[in-house]
């Protein structure tokens, strides 16, 4: 007898009860404006996703899912204060499940079997969306803001964003990726 | 009653084949005693083992995608492990790090004269490869244990290892050498002649020569 599963999703979390540093709010965000620029409707995708996943109180619209994602650093419009780990916890579980929907878009992207124009294709669209994004919302004097913004110094950390969202896909994803974020300051 | 139940990802697919246990109650589709799996790969040879072999490949590729995630790819297994997966970079002082450049995963057999078997596997590949293995560990109808400790963070000694050597001694190596430099032209620099004490006659000399001349009757 043959089965394909579905997948229950861990209740236990591994590390918890301090706040995502600094430098996990602003890899956080960024990750989300990689997906937004992946998905045209990818705002829209962010505000139905919280719905699904039973986010409603903590971000009941998506003024409030913005707000808490003016807390990166790099913004161009910063808030101050920090989120609380069920709200970083509620953006990481949007994020990995944003990026499990759009994870044959991040494959592909990362797949060496695809044919060369069309993966510089694929790059060259991708790119040029993220630096609308990112000169839209983001500080310009920042020096991480710059460097993404980079065609050549930024090529490696536009990949590691898209490498990074491709293994945060899976059902183990949100573990993996919570942990990354909490990483200590390098 | 046999069960076999199938993971299936673009580039690869896992097959578990087991029984349940009947000593702990179970019944119907659930697996408790694993009793062989099978890895297909698009155009590469089929990997089979048993449950340690299974576990080998997770308690190696799960920590692998976890640093990766954090940028890091340093090597996971060893030569005492059955498993082992390092980034393809091949330099490790390369600037560009591992990105795009692929992962090498190296089994080996627990038969004598069996050479490893190596396998290349790029981003997407991988990718699959970790979802395959998540799918399987955190399935319901499968009650293994599996051993795997939870992701942790990484600690700065290990992030520091995602920036090459190189870049990382540039720093200070440079103070040094401007430092070393600076030190070198200070010696070059002749220090000033001691000033020699001065008696009360030459002193009071200078100071009448520097009076207004008198004018001397014609």
């Amino acid at each position: 007898m043959v089965q394909t599963l579905p997948v229950q999703h861990p209740d236990t979390l591994p590390v918890g009860g301090v706040p995502l540093p600094r430098r996990g709010v602003e890899r956080l965000d960024l990750m989300l404006l990689a997906v937004e620029a992946l998905d045209l409707n990818g705002g829209e995708a962010m505000v139905w996703m919280s719905e699904q996943l039973g986010f409603s109180g903590l971000f009941p619209n998506r003024v409030e899912l913005w707000k808490r994602r003016c807390h990166n650093p790099l913004r161009r419009n910063t808030r101050r204060g920090s989120l609380d780990e069920a709200e970083t916890d509620a953006l990481i579980r949007i994020l990995c499940a944003l990026a499990d929907r759009l994870y044959p878009m991040l494959r592909a992207l990362l797949s060496q079997a695809e044919p060369e124009p069309l993966s510089r294709q694929r790059w060259a669209l991708f790119e040029a969306r993220l630096a609308e994004l990112l000169n839209e919302r983001m500080n310009p004097r920042r020096g991480g803001v710059q460097k993404l913004l980079d065609p050549q110094a930024g090529a490696d950390q536009r990949r590691r964003l898209i490498q990074a969202l491709a293994l945060g896909a899976g059902p183990g994803g949100f573990e993996r990726m919570r942990a990354s974020l909490r990483d200590a300051a390098p | 009653m046999k069960q076999t139940f199938r993971y299936d990802q673009t580039s690869c697919r896992l097959q578990l084949e087991g029984l349940p246990d009947v000593s702990v109650g179970h019944s119907g589709a659930v697996i408790g005693i694993l009793t062989g799996w099978s890895l297909q790969w698009t155009g590469r040879p089929e990997l089979e083992g048993r449950k340690e072999h299974l576990m080998a490949l997770m308690q190696v590729v799960l920590p692998y995608a976890r640093q990766l995630i954090s940028g890091v790819d340093r090597p996971v297994g060893g030569a005492d492990l059955p498993v082992e997966i390092r980034g393809n970079s091949g330099n490790a002082a390369s600037d560009r790090g591992n990105s795009g450049g692929g992962h090498r995963l190296q089994l080996r057999s627990s038969q004598p004269d069996t050479p490893p078997l190596e396998v290349l596997l790029d981003d997407a590949e991988l990718a699959d490869l970790v979802r395959v293995l998540d799918q399987v560990r955190l399935d319901g109808r499968v009650t293994l244990s599996w051993e795997m400790p939870d992701p942790q963070p990484l600690r700065t000694r290990e992030l520091l290892e995602r920036i090459p050597l190189r870049r990382r001694l540039a720093a200070p190596l440079g103070g040094v050498v401007v430092l070393a430099v600076s030190a070198g032209l200070g010696w070059l620099v002749p220090p000033p002649a001691p000033l020699k004490p001065v008696a009360p006659a030459e002193r009071a000399a200078p100071a009448a020569a520097n009076e207004a001349p008198v004018a001397s009757p014609p």
